[in-house]
């Protein structure tokens, strides 16, 4: 399992580079939380980019969606070929214990980009 | 010499009138039909149109047995909303009563005999709705991503004024896609999703709230009209378990689970789709062959 400072180095560099997101993320810009029950960073996105990624967030610390769910639904997430009920957060959602929660509308406002983002954890894995 | 390549599949308008007191009127239904023999007619899935069957409309192994055919269901596709009607004026709520009224006066208009009916997702629902009100219609009914009940799919989300639709639609039936299945797939159907968002929801309320066969499935008869249920293992709307219970309370119903694919599975992975498609194919045929 990578540490957080070196998990969000890696999927800030995925993210950045990625071809989908870079031909279609530049109205891609919000900030939310991925809650994986023992870690919570905070990823904020600008125009397809990362702009930071919070690995320590706060009590206060402000963000406009979460997503929470147990680790190990994460680590399914995480795994090159998902098995099935963890290839995505609506599956997660509906099968394994995810929920979104916030501003969902601008979670369906970024949907598009956002979901190509959580697919990066396939290739970077998670920090849980 | 022809240097493109042209399929044999072919395009039709038909029009047709359906008695409803919620969703009647005239409709000018297009559809796309390669083959001969047993009519084999296809039901795209919710918020969708019939080129998620282009695999099996070309599928030449299927197309000298079958004439296959597939619909686009009014305002999907190149089928309008009703002529007749101010549909802009009203919500649309999809309900069992008109789309099981439309297959059969869609049947009917063509001169179907001995159909076999499919469908996927919201059509597989409808395959088990015409197997329970009209069994006498159809030689057999294939539904595939099947249930007695799936609910928590009839969501706002789908028609926000605030969100793109047709993104919010197109990624948000993403996951009901196995990841095994090709890019170029996948892609399209993401792709088909973005045109239908108008419909989706509407569509939905008869996948997750009209439809409900739980207290019913004891009066399908599967030896009259035989039931033969596909579902992937990668659907998290209807899993395999849950068409399994409900295949398991249909007299003479059979189950089939497909590996490393999802929700759309002729239209996400058709060659995986086509093994099982032939099982239950095989399956009603021999059926048939015993009850002549």
């Amino acid at each position: 399992m990578p540490t957080v400072e070196a998990w969000a180095e890696a999927f800030s560099r995925a993210t950045d580079s990625d071809a989908e997101l870079g031909a279609h993320g530049r109205h891609f810009s919000c900030t939310y939380m991925l809650d994986m029950e023992d870690r919570r960073v905070i990823v904020d996105m600008h125009r397809g980019k990362v702009e930071y990624i919070n690995v320590d967030p706060a009590p206060l610390d402000a963000y406009q969606f979460a997503l929470r769910a147990p680790a190990a639904t994460w680590r399914g997430m995480g795994e090159r070929v998902p098995a099935p009920m963890f290839h995505g957060i609506w599956a997660a959602s509906f099968r394994k214990g995810l929920t979104m929660e916030g501003d969902l509308l601008v979670l369906m406002q970024n949907l598009r980009c956002l979901t190509r983002q959580i697919e990066i954890l396939r290739e970077t894995g998670v920090p849980v | 010499m022809a240097k493109g390549r042209i399929s044999p599949v072919t395009g039709h308008y038909v029009t047709i009138e359906i008695d409803d007191p919620d969703l009647g009127g005239e409709y000018k239904v297009f559809y796309l039909e390669n083959g001969e023999g047993r009519p084999l007619v296809c039901q795209h899935t919710a918020g969708c149109h019939n080129h998620q069957w282009r695999d099996l409309l070309e599928d030449a192994a299927i197309t000298k047995d079958y004439r296959v055919i597939a619909y686009d269901l009014p305002r999907h596709g190149k089928s309008d909303p009703p002529n007749d009607r101010e549909w802009w004026k009203e919500e649309y709520e999809l309900t069992a009563d008109f789309f099981t009224r439309f297959i059969v006066e869609l049947c009917d208009a063509l001169e179907l005999e001995d159909p076999i009916f499919m469908g996927s997702s919201f059509g597989g629902n409808v395959a088990l709705q015409l197997a329970w009100r009209y069994p006498e219609r159809f030689a057999g009914v294939i539904p595939v991503e099947a249930a007695a009940h799936s609910p928590g799919f009839f969501l706002d989300w789908w028609q926000h004024t605030h969100a793109n639709a047709a993104q919010v639609c197109a990624s948000g039936v993403w996951d009901l896609m196995a990841p095994q299945s090709p890019d170029q797939d996948r892609w399209k159907t993401w792709f088909y999703y973005t045109q239908g968002s108008e419909a989706f929801r509407g569509d939905l309320y008869f996948y997750s709230v009209d439809h409900d066969l739980r207290d019913k499935l004891e009066e399908i008869d599967g030896e009259k009209c035989p039931v033969v249920m596909t579902t992937g293992t990668y659907d998290y709307l209807t899993t395999p378990a849950m068409t399994a219970a409900t295949a398991a309370r249909i007299r003479g119903a059979e189950f089939i689970e497909m590996q490393d694919i999802g929700h759309f599975p002729m239209s996400e992975n058709y060659p995986v789709f086509r093994q099982y498609l032939v099982q239950a194919l095989e399956h009603i045929e021999a059926h048939l062959g015993a009850t002549v």
